[in-house]
């Protein structure tokens, strides 16, 4: 059964099948997340609710382009969404963490039996590092880069999630790297003096 | 990468510091990326969602089902009711009026000297 059918069959009130399209489509759409937010425990929020905002807007969902495709679509605007607002409260979280109510970092990663304490403080450093050169890249390098790295889409299908053009994807992707690598270069730096 | 060209990338990272140095920031960049692309939703996370859309059925059918009486008229009715009271309230209030035609006091009363009257003190020394 295809998406379209299934949407159908949501649309005419059977609303058990869109367990289905969850299913299918939550890795992905956690993965989209993940790459932009870098939380675990946020992550997990948002997906649920792209999944529940998609849900709402099915009946606008006119089938142009495939539901993998709307979907990614709703899951980076969510993301940049939740990150502008993020932004716009950071006086609020520095008051926080003045007071003591720091949001604890999500060390949840796998890491290794055999590693010794100092190698997972460097690598938590180097994690710190990562996410804030992603976090500084400019929203569209930023999209580019999370789509092909953390979906491994191919720079068709990122060019149409973005409504642009494969060239300008490239671009954005080439640009979204180099800007990287001068970040990370400053922040080693930085964290050497 | 074919073998020849991975030799050679090998070898020019060898030799190129500014290469080594880019090629090493990017590979750290890949590893956390890798590591956070490992990571799974909660399990409970369908569900969660599932619950999620539920509920917001739910309260889509239950306001599809509230009677046109619940929806308007009930508070429609009772602001009418609060507006009622206030205006009652200030009708009562206006209807007590200072008389200016009955009960005046006799124009004798003004005359008494109510310091010369017998004081209570009087009686209690009895």
């Amino acid at each position: 059964m295809t998406d379209s059918e299934i949407i159908q069959q949501i649309l005419q009130g059977d609303r058990n099948r869109y367990r289905k399209l969850v299913e299918q489509y939550q890795p992905m759409v956690f993965r989209t997340c993940m790459g932009f937010l870098h939380h675990k425990d946020d992550a997990d929020d948002l997906t649920q609710d792209v999944f529940i905002q998609a849900y709402q807007t099915l009946p606008a969902f006119k089938g142009d382009a495939t539901f993998s495709t709307w979907i990614y679509r709703i899951a980076v605007n969510a993301s940049l969404n939740k990150i502008r607002k993020s932004s716009k409260s950071q006086f609020l979280q520095r008051l926080e963490t003045v007071f003591g109510g720091e949001k604890s970092k999500d060390y949840s990663f796998p890491i290794p039996d055999n590693e010794n304490p100092e190698n997972i403080l460097i690598l938590n450093e180097h994690r710190e590092w990562v996410q804030k050169a992603l976090n500084s890249l400019p929203e569209n390098q930023r999209t580019a880069i999370v789509l092909s790295k953390y979906d491994d889409l191919p720079q068709k299908e990122i060019a149409e999630i973005m409504n642009t053009t494969e060239g300008a994807v490239e671009a954005l992707i080439h640009r979204a790297k180099a800007n990287l690598r001068e970040k990370l270069s400053s922040l080693k730096k930085k964290s050497k003096k | 990468m074919p073998k020849g060209i991975r030799l050679q990338v090998e070898t020019h990272l060898g030799d190129c510091k500014e290469c080594a140095e880019s090629y090493h920031l990017m590979s750290l960049a890949i590893r956390v990326v890798e590591e956070e692309k490992r990571l799974h939703t909660n399990p409970f996370l369908v569900t969660r969602i599932m619950t999620g859309i539920e509920e917001l059925e739910q309260l889509r059918e239950s306001n599809i089902r509230i009677p046109i009486y619940q929806k308007v008229l009930k508070p429609f009715l009772f602001s009418i009711s609060v507006a009622a009271a206030i205006l009652i309230g200030v009708m009562f209030g206006n209807i007590y009026l200072p008389s200016h035609t009955t009960n005046k006091l006799p124009v004798e009363l003004s005359y008494m000297n109510d310091a010369a009257l017998e004081s209570v003190d009087l009686f209690s020394n009895l």
